[in-house]
């Protein structure tokens, strides 16, 4: 059975005047490593999202699905540092708290000394549903969900919700020939992501104030999927880089610390309520740029590229290449228009952050595996 | 990066102000209530909800003109191409303002009696004069003795791709007192990037004829606005586009596309266009001083063209993709787009203009395709004879 840990006054904190960019940089400052070319556009979105935000009019009793691993650590210390009161509920196999690569002691101690934990199993329905209910929380940011079953128990828990902001996925859409993905697009009921779909489509049911955010590749320092770290492993190994097919297919990158803004402006924010957005990077890249931009960000010499026919290959179950092999990218006008979203980092910026904050410290969460690469390096190069 | 700073100031200072202009805000709720019948549906895009998408554009374009006509009247010249793929411009535009009740002027460059006006769009200027407008002929440099010194607010050129050829009609256009120059310049001018798509502000090749005539503007001209489109189609275009791939639909003969066919552009129905430079007209201090990517909001991958065609031809396609260096051919000569990505989107009108895209090439080519066949050219004898190079040099068999 687990425990509740007991709640923890939150300081009282109603002065929430800030822009959501001033308070990342000052979150992640000095976990922010400045590139040596500041664009004067930067400048110009501090002032546009401080005139856009819809700050939260009060401190909300939050709970984070997760929180632990990636989007969460960044999340909850925006939440945190907006002077919420937010919980996490875990399993509690990581540690509830990290200090994270360039957080100050105190902000990381005032930060572990806030944050509450609920542990518990979310495929516990039963104790999701009564833990919750016992609680009582105002908001719930969904962040792990993978399945409708999952949060029904959440809905069930708390019928007086102000918002259920829900972690979907850009994997949603049906492949398309006209391109970018929009909200309006077609979905795929047949996708590996119908669990989204099916809890978007229960969310909308359920008549509960929700907000479904669709992602396309997260990346950023702490990334579990090798996105950046693919290419890095690569690059420090001084290897050629395989890529399929053409590497013209087009993807799109968000970083992970603009993707918790986003999930931070739509908290309380009318203009969100029962609406999907995409929250993505600004441009998308092709395969090929992507591996280049990632060489930028770790100041290593371009890269070469060698590009094969997967169809000639056999690698079981290895992935071969971390991205669908196929066109993958999402319009972010609505989330601008809609909500005046704005990205702080942009691609060779973001994966700069990302490499000086992780990889480059020597930190990554796979080892390199270059097995697939030498079986294509191996065969004579089939041209496309 | 040689961009044209004042415009991408001009992009972020309006991008602020324009988020609070409601028509900006309308568009997009209207795009919501389109997504709940598109949401349910688990079929190809081509659902039934499309009929909606093209009833719900054609509203707002005459809500926009409602608004023109308690507005201010314009009084428009359109210095017009008489050849290529960006003639059919003008001709949109000039009957969409007419329709909005504006004064028009087209001057087309050369003579009314040349062969060139016995091809689409010109030998359908008949209904640019029964909706009223004016349409002369001659040489743009001499724009101020073919318009008898008549005085215009706004002034497009739609011809010129140089300074050499604009600046004659800049200059008149200012001494003369016109309030607003439109330009209609070319997303070719982006230079390649590995971070798709082009958006207003990026590098531009600094060699380039239109960028001098937009540097050019942007010196001298107190309200101008560029405008740079892609591919079109619509009914008058002069220059082939989606009648490449139906050519070889209906014959049944493979489609060759070089590369991989994963190549995105643009391909936007001339409408697209020319509402966006009405709304340039009707908002003025929206648009000025801006750049305009001129295309709609999705891009086709050059195998994704390809299919809709078929699709629209009710017909199947063979894609063959083959290597233009391999097989000798100029790949220019043999295909109408280019072997690249060539791929920009319309943030800025979306933005500063409240325009909203209306193409949707899965009913637009159903209803060229049908143009196609009315005008016999299905059953039209054609020479491929690039095509049967590149396709015996892959050793695919085509049908007699």
């Amino acid at each position: 059975m687990a425990r509740f840990v007991a709640v923890t006054p939150s300081q009282q904190n109603n002065q929430l005047s800030f822009s959501p960019l001033a308070s990342s940089l000052s979150d992640f400052s000095g976990t922010k490593l400045h590139c040596s070319h500041i664009h004067f556009k930067r400048k110009q979105w501090q002032t546009k999202s401080a005139s856009f935000y819809v700050s939260a009019s009060s401190n909300k009793k939050i709970l984070i699905m997760g929180g632990t691993r990636f989007i969460g650590v960044f999340l909850s210390r925006l939440l945190v540092k907006e002077g919420h009161q937010v919980t996490l509920f875990t399993r509690g196999k990581a540690p509830v708290t990290q200090q994270l690569p360039g957080e100050s002691d105190s902000d990381y101690a005032d930060f572990s000394s806030k944050i509450l934990h609920l542990k518990g199993d979310r495929q516990d329905f039963e104790f999701v549903k009564s833990s919750l209910s016992a609680q009582g929380f105002d908001v719930v940011y969904d962040i792990n969900g993978r399945e409708a079953v999952e949060v029904e128990p959440i809905l069930d828990a708390l019928p007086n919700m102000e918002q259920f902001i829900y972690c979907s996925s850009a994997g949603v859409y049906l492949k398309s020939d006209l391109l970018p993905h929009a909200e309006v697009d077609a979905v795929d009921p047949k996708s590996r992501h119908k669990g989204k779909l099916e809890t978007e489509s229960l969310l909308q049911s359920r008549g509960v104030n929700w907000t479904s955010i669709r992602p396309v590749y997260i990346y950023g320092p702490l990334n579990y999927n090798p996105v950046e770290e693919w290419f890095f492993h690569r690059l420090k190994a001084g290897r050629p880089i395989p890529i399929p097919s053409s590497g013209l297919q087009i993807t799109q990158l968000g970083h992970v610390k603009d993707l918790a803004r986003a999930f931070v402006q739509v908290l309380g924010n009318d203009k969100a309520s029962k609406a999907i957005f995409n929250i993505s990077g600004e441009k998308y890249v092709t395969f090929d740029g992507l591996a280049r931009a990632c060489a930028k960000a770790g100041g290593f010499p371009e890269p070469e590229l060698i590009h094969y026919n997967p169809k000639d290959y056999d690698f079981g179950k290895k992935k071969a290449f971390p991205f669908r092999d196929q066109h993958f990218f999402a319009s972010t006008e609505k989330s601008k228009s809609v909500l005046g979203f704005e990205n702080e980092f942009d691609l060779v910026e973001g994966l700069t952050d990302s490499y000086n904050l992780d990889f480059g410290r020597g930190t990554y969460r796979k080892e390199a595996d270059f097995s697939t690469d030498d079986i294509i390096l191996g065969k004579t190069l089939v041209s496309v | 990066m040689a961009t044209l700073s004042s415009s991408s100031a001009s992009l972020l200072f309006s991008a602020s102000s324009s988020n609070l202009f409601p028509l900006s805000h309308s568009s997009t709720s209207s795009r919501l209530s389109f997504s709940s019948s598109l949401h349910s549906s688990s079929a190809s895009l081509f659902s039934a909800s499309s009929p909606t998408f093209l009833a719900y554009p054609s509203s707002s374009s005459r809500l926009s003109s409602i608004s023109a006509s308690a507005a201010e009247k314009k009084k428009v010249l359109i210095v017009n191409t008489n050849s290529g793929g960006h003639a059919v411009i003008g001709f949109y535009f000039a009957k969409e303002l007419l329709g909005s009740g504006h004064s028009v002027t087209i001057l087309t460059v050369g003579e009314e009696s040349s062969d060139k006006m016995k091809k689409p769009p010109f030998n359908r200027f008949s209904e640019i004069v029964s909706a009223g407008g004016s349409t002369v002929w001659g040489n743009p440099a001499d724009v101020g003795s073919i318009v008898g010194g008549e005085v215009f607010d706004v002034v497009l050129d739609n011809n010129g791709k140089d300074l050499e050829t604009v600046r004659p009609v800049i200059d008149w256009a200012k001494s003369s007192g016109a309030k607003q120059f439109l330009f209609i310049s070319s997303a070719g001018i982006y230079k390649t990037t590995d971070e798709p798509p082009h958006v207003e502000g990026d590098t531009v090749k600094a060699d380039a004829g239109h960028v001098a005539v937009e540097k050019y503007l942007e010196e001298s001209f107190s309200n101008w606005a560029s405008f740079r489109p892609q591919y079109m189609i619509g009914s008058g275009n002069n220059k082939d586009c989606e009648e490449w791939f139906f050519d070889r639909i209906v014959r049944d003969r493979p489609v060759p596309i070089p590369g991989s066919g994963l190549q995105l552009t643009n391909i936007t129905h001339v409408r697209d266009l020319s509402s966006m430079l009405t709304l340039a007209v009707e908002k003025p201090e929206a648009a000025r001083n801006s750049i305009f990517n001129c295309v709609s909001n999705r891009a086709v991958t050059l195998d994704g063209m390809a299919k809709l065609c078929a699709k629209a031809a009710g017909r199947p396609v063979n894609i063959v993709h083959y290597d233009p260096k391999a097989v000798g051919v100029d790949a220019k000569k043999a295909f109408p787009f280019r072997n690249m990505h060539f791929y920009a989107e319309p943030r800025a009108a979306q933005t500063k203009l409240g325009w909203s895209s209306t193409t949707y090439l899965p009913e637009d080519l159903k209803e060229r395709f049908e143009e196609y066949v009315k005008i016999g050219r299905d059953k039209k004898t054609i020479q491929f004879e690039l095509d049967d190079k590149i396709l015996e040099a892959l050793k695919v068999p085509v049908p007699v």
